[in-house]
This record gives structure tokens, sequence and C-alpha cells, in this order.
């Protein structure tokens, strides 16, 4: 058991030195901005990163990243997060995929650039029929000698308007047959055939719909065998679920996704401190001194401390449920300023609040909802299947 | 401005795997549901006490200075899960934390007369300490005050040592806790006061801190048995032709439950250590430890009972004696607007670290 400070190394002072430095040429922060965990940052700043191997960091030199260990990517982890760098730009879930089940000419010609980050890719699980139920796809490949032909649609393809590849879940086969007849594809975006259109979501964010007409391509797109797209697709998913490299204790015990979300609860907590603290009761005294604010917000903070403590799976869904909870609270305890969007007269914490209030309910659904995660965590625990 | 990393390795040494095993199989033999039983209305078994004082856990988080045998209150919290998991009728986490408190007293030279100590030391003498003396003067409700002779209290700016001859009457409660009435004021007991100042005042802080942390454990203990005891009812029960199990509306609340145990373990655990070896770094987190417990037992122990259907609101069923112990093991501190409050002082820290951050900022 070990909770103490880690004393940064001189080489490691140095690279926080020379990350701050990177980012404060390339960015300025927007502090309206708090969908930082599921937005992605702007092609120049990953352009820049890329160029030093930090956009997959844990990778060796040669293979694109910086052979970088835990503690230089929670000195990376944390510098986004408070420079507000909205960080979804990795393709580490789909990396090790690549490597286990790309074709020689994937491995080849598009995984170093995916390694690096000067290629981005997005994720074609969802379709407008099936979400959860992942293995109902319906978006057909059919083969013709060496290449495949693609019809259908895709929903919520996040980053589908600006990526460079898509990793699409397709039927081979009979639709009974389920995820017995799933294949995988690393499709390029800029393939005839493939359009993406806006869907815009609660908080001002983007996501789209796919649609994939007589989409035509190799077959060195296709990832791991026919028909086996099942266990192909598996293990990025339980990455993504999961937690990320721990290999010295520091990186925080939820997982990656729950992890982001409890980053921005606290964005949400600072800012109701700071808006507490600039107000006044008739009394004279700072609304820091209100009892009624004071309980609200050590709710907040205990929250926030439960987030760090939930473990792996389970940080998911109790951040995503804490992070809504509490946006939802702090509008009320800051109302009704809090409700107010950012740059109108009054508005608070850079509309911060309001803001997340309406992003947040998306964290309990993207990258699997919060039941599908119960409905995991259920099966470890030993329980039966329900259906 | 240089980034703050902390480690956050929630690992226990090999000590400390042997000594959850060894409490665990003492108190699944010794402390079965028929003696939690036997022991109320009480709350107390004296040859449960026997035994816990035979096996030297009285002295495992005493510090070496004072008789004991050196262990922290990581220990400590490990020891509170452990009698939690079977609602062992013992004082031992109260006992152990006044001692805790009485041994940081002699450190600062405080002379304890009025205190039999190798009697208190070897458990013959149970002690125990008045968590709402923090905030209120008098009369109060002591946890174990219903078992102990000795009681340290926070008054005036002091602390002082309570004694009496007989046991205080039992305050009745629901979870058959030996919580009782203490007053200073009181003919039967006799006052002593140890030390004030400012140095009175953090040890005080600190003990409660103490406090609140082994008993947080206590109840994650009481919640993580009633979590198995939940799952197997669910795993054994059919409805509908099916093990209750397979309903989502079942099989979430488990999940939700097990997500409570776990947060509150760590939780817990991550205050101890930090409490024991940077004290001075957020002391909120004991505050917090104990409010989730408390939250989260009281709401896990609600669903733990619903799941059993009518069976779980029985006397006789093991689930309700579990719903039972957590009200009065959780509530006796003072309950969650207390602690509450008390995490509220890292709003004001906060509030100095943004003022000084030119990044987080508001537009108005
Ligand atoms: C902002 C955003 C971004 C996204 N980005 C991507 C992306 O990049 N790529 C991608 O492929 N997908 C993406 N998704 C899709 C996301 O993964 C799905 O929305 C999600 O898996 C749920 O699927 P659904 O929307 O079809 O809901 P449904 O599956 O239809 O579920 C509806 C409701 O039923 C519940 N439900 C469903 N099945 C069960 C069950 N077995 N047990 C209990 N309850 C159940 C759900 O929890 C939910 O409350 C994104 C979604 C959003 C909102």
């Amino acid at each position: 058991m070990d909770f103490s400070q880690v004393e940064l190394t001189s080489d490691q002072l140095v690279f926080e030195k020379e990350i701050r430095e990177l980012i404060s040429e390339n960015w300025t922060p927007n502090l309206s901005h708090i969908a930082v965990d599921h937005d992605r940052m702007p092609k120049p700043v990953r352009m820049e990163m890329a160029k030093r191997g930090w956009i997959h960091p844990d990778l060796a030199p040669d293979a694109g990243g910086a052979g970088l260990g835990e503690i230089e990517l929670e000195v990376i982890t944390n510098l986004f997060d408070e420079y507000y760098i909205p960080a979804n730009v990795s393709s580490s879930l789909l990396i090790p995929t690549l490597e286990k089940f790309g074709s020689q000419w994937l491995k080849e010609n598009v995984l170093p650039g995916i390694r690096t980050g000067e290629l981005t890719t997005c994720l074609g699980y969802s379709e407008p029929d099936n979400g959860s139920d992942m293995a109902a796809a319906t978006t057909r490949a059919v083969q013709d000698g060496d290449t495949w032909v693609i019809n259908g649609q895709k929903m919520w393809t996040t980053w589908g308007n600006e990526s460079d590849y898509v990793f699409l879940l397709t039927r081979t086969g009979a639709v009974e047959e389920k995820h017995r007849t799933l294949t995988m594809f690393l499709v390029p975006m800029n393939t005839p055939g493939v359009d993406a259109t806006p869907v815009w979501i609660l908080g001002g964010g983007r996501t789209n719909v796919t649609f994939y007409s007589d989409v035509t391509i190799s077959d060195n797109y296709r990832i791991g065998p026919v028909n086996d797209g099942w266990s192909v697709m598996s293990e990025p998913l339980a990455t993504e679920h999961g937690a990320g490299v721990v290999t010295e204790g520091v990186a925080p015990v939820n997982g990656s996704m729950g992890a982001g979300f409890s980053r921005v609860l606290q964005k949400l907590v600072d800012g109701a401190i700071q808006w507490a603290a600039s107000r006044t009761m008739a009394d004279g005294r700072s609304r820091l001194e209100d009892p009624l604010v004071r309980a609200a917000l050590a709710e907040a903070m205990l929250d926030l401390e439960m987030c760090w403590n939930a473990e792996g799976e389970l940080g998911k869904p109790m951040s995503a449920e804490a992070l809504a909870k509490q946006a939802d609270k702090l509008a009320d305890m800051a109302a009704p300023e809090g409700l107010l969007d950012f740059g109108v007269d009054g508005s608070i914490a850079a509309g911060i609040i309001a803001s997340e209030r309406q992003h947040a309910p998306g964290t309990a659904v993207y990258g699997g909802t919060t039941e599908i995660y119960r409905n995991n965590l259920a099966r470890r625990l030993g329980l039966p299947r329900p259906y | 401005m240089t980034l703050v990393l902390r480690r956050n390795d929630y690992t226990l040494t090999d000590e400390q795997d042997q000594l959850v095993d060894m409490l665990r199989s003492l108190f699944s033999e010794q402390s079965a549901i028929e003696v939690v039983r036997a022991a109320e209305p009480l709350g107390f078994d004296q040859n449960l006490w026997a035994t816990v004082q035979n096996n030297g856990l009285l002295t495992i988080s005493v510090p070496e200075s004072a008789g004991g045998d050196g262990g922290g209150l990581v220990e400590l919290a490990l020891a509170g899960i452990e009698v939690g998991r079977t609602a062992a009728p013992v004082p031992l986490i109260d006992h152990v934390v006044t001692m805790r408190l009485l041994a940081a007293l002699k450190g600062a030279g405080v002379a304890l007369d009025a205190l039999d100590w190798d009697a208190a030391l070897s458990g013959d003498l149970i002690v125990s300490m008045a968590p709402i003396s923090t905030w209120e003067l008098g009369a109060q409700l002591v946890p174990s005050g219903a078992v102990a002779k000795a009681v340290v209290a926070f008054k005036d700016g002091s602390i002082i040592l309570m004694t009496r001859e007989t046991n205080a009457p039992q305050a009745q409660n629901e979870g058959c806790a030996p919580v009782a009435w203490w007053s200073p004021s009181d003919a039967d007991v006799r006052t002593a006061t140890l030390l004030d100042g400012d140095l009175a005042a953090g040890i005080w802080e600190l003990a409660h801190r103490e406090w609140r942390i082994a008993t947080a454990a206590s109840i994650v203990g009481l919640m993580a048995i009633s979590s198995e005891i939940a799952r197997s009812y669910a795993l054994d029960r059919k409805a509908f032709g099916v093990t209750i199990a397979k309903f989502q509306a079942i099989s979430h609340q488990l999940a939700d439950i097990h997500m409570d145990v776990v947060t509150a373990r760590n939780m817990t655990i991550k205050a101890a250590w930090l409490t024991e070896n940077e004290p001075a770094f957020r002391p909120e987190l004991a505050a917090m430890s104990m409010a989730h417990a408390t939250r989260a037992a009281l709401r896990s122990t609600a669903k733990a009972v619903h799941i059993h259907g009518g069976m779980g609101i029985t006397n006789e069923a093991d689930i309700s004696l579990f719903y039972r112990k957590v009200s009065s093991w959780a509530l006796v501190g003072g309950g969650i607007r207390r602690d509450l409050d008390d995490i509220g002082n890292a709003i004001d820290r906060r509030a100095q670290e943004l003022a000084a951050s030119a990044l987080i900022s508001s537009n108005r």
C-alpha cells in the first residue's frame, strides 16, 4: 500500500516543462469546453504531439511512441486535463488488435501511422437498430474475389467526419447466427461510398451517422478471419472498459473512461467553488460560508473521492452517474445562474456546469451503457445471464 | 508550476494478508451468528472478548512505546473490516482507537493516574471515546459506553478522562450496540482533565479521524457480508421457475451493492494509510470514508433486505441482523451531516488553491 507523493526525477521535471512549453505554443485553453473526455484535439496540435511520439507515448520510439513509463503517461494525462485539451485521439485500443490480427499489408502501410497518431481511427460498431446488442449488426460485407463490398449504416460514429479509418463491424453471414458471422475491417474513410452526416448532441457535441453504399475495398483491409470478428473486437472493447497501463501504482485505479469523467467532475466542483467565493450573502459573508452551499459542495467532493476509489470497470458507471448527478445538483446549488450558457451575461464558471448537465447523460451511454456494465459486473459476481 | 502525482497502490503486504486471514478464521469460528444473537441485547460477549484478548488482538495497533505491537491504522482498519464481517459483539475498534489516543497522550508526557494502564492494555478494563464530544458538551451517547469503564472525551478545549466503578446502563437501540449515556456531571462519573491547549486539540482531532476510519472499516465489513448473503440468497431463491438472480432488477442491485462495498473499502484503507503516514495531507479523507461507508451501508443493506422479499424483514433472517447493526454502528458517531461539515474544510483549501491558479476561472 502506498499513496505517497511521487518525487519526479530531474528528467521527468524537464519532460513536464517541455510539454507545458509545447502546449503553450500550440494551444489556448478554452475554459468553457468541458466535454474534453469526448472530444478530439485539433489536427495541428495532434501533429505536433505525433512528431514526439506523445499520442501513444507508452509505445517504443521505433514503434511510433516515446517509450514512456507510467509516470510520464500520468504527466501527459494530467497536463492535457489542466489545459483543457480534448484527449480522445488515441487508437490505443486498436493497436494491439492490428498487431495481432491485421493483414501484412495493414501492418506495413497503416499501422505505423496509427501508432504515431498521424493517422486517426473511429469506431463503427453501433447501428440505428442495435447499440448494446452489437452482435445484431446488419451492415453487410460481401466478398467478391479479392475485394469486399460493404453496404449499410452505422450510428454514433464519433469522429467519423475527421478520421482516416473506421474500425468497422460487419455481417458476413446469416444475421440469426449473431456473433458467429461477424467480420472486422479497417475501412479508409475516403473510400467512395462512405459518407458521414452530423448528429448534434446535448451540450453541443457532434457525432455522426455514417453510410456505406457499395463501398469496395481490398481484402487487405480485413482484420482477422472471416466470421471471427467477435473475438477480434472483444479485445479492444475490454480495454475500453478497463484500466490502462499500471506498472508503478501511480495511475488511478479507476478505468480509463471513468478517470476522464472524474476529472470533469473535479472541474465542475472547482467552478462551483469559484462561483461561491465570488458571491456575497445579504449579511455580507461569502457564499462559501453558506451552510447549504457547503453541504452541496462537500457532497460533490465526496462523490469525486468515491469515483477515484472505484476500481477498473466499476469506474465507468460510478463516475458517469456521479458526474450526471452532481452536474444536476451543482446547477441547482448555483441556481439560477448555474443554468446560463457560456458568454451570457451572468453565466458562471465559464458555463461548464450548465453544459456538463447536458453532456453528462451521454457518459452513461457511450462506451457501453451503465446497464451493460452492470450486466458484466453481475456475470463477474457469478450471477446467471438474464436472457 | 509543477504537477503533484501520488501513488494509488492499494495492495496489502504479506503480513497484512496474513493478519486478514487470521482474523477472518478467528471471527468466523468464534463469532458465528448464533453468538452474535445470544449477545443481544447488550451486544457484548465476554467469551469472545477473552478470545480477542488472548489472541493479542488488542495490542496489534498500539505503539510499541506504549506496550503494544506497533501496528498501524491500516492494520486496525483491516481488523475493523473483519470485525464487521461477523458483527462481532466486542468493542475492539473503540477500545484500540482509544488506546492509541491514550498512547499519544502518554507520549506527550501526560500522566494517566486515573487509569490502570496494564488493565486497559490487556483489555480487562475496556476503554472508549466519545466522538460526539468533538461538537457537543455534556451528556452524550458513547459507543461501547455500556461496557467501558473509562471514556476519553473532548470538552472546552481539553481532553478529559471519565471513569466509573460500575457500567453505565445501555441505551437500547435497534442494532443492540452497547451504547450508553455518559456525562461528566453524572454523580457516578469521575472526571480528570488530561491535557489542554493546541496540543490537546491536535491529538483529539487525529484520534477522532482514526475513530471515523476504523469505524468506517467495521461498517465496510457489515456491508461486505450483507452483499455475500444477498448474493447467495438470490442464487438460491426461485420465482417464476428461475433463480431470482436472473432478474436484472435483482442482479443490478447486487452489482450496485458490490460497487458500494469496493469503493467504501478502498476509501477507508486509503484514508487509513494517509492519516497514518501523512496526517496533514487531506485531513477530510477520514470524514469522507465515514460518510461514504455510512451512506453506502445504509442503502446497501436496505437493498440486501429487499432482495430477500418478505423473509428479509423477519427477525430470524441473517440479513435483518446486519441491517440493524449498520444503523447503530454507523450513526453513533453523529451521522453523515457532521461528516459533510468536516469535509467542508477541504472547500476552503481548494478555494485558496483556485484563487492562486491562472487556468481555472469563471467569466464573472
Ligand atoms: C455521444 C455518443 C458517442 C458514441 N460514439 C460511438 C462510437 O464512436 N462508435 C460506436 O460504435 N458507438 C458509439 N456510440 C454508441 C453507444 O455505444 C450506444 O449508444 C450504446 O452502446 C447504447 O446503444 P443504443 O444507443 O442503441 O441503446 P440501446 O441498446 O437501444 O439501449 C436502450 C436502453 O436499453 C438498455 N438496454 C439495452 N440492452 C440492455 C440489456 N441487455 N440489459 C439491460 N438494459 C439494456 C440500455 O442500457 C439503454 O438504457 C456513441 C453514443 C453516444 C451517445
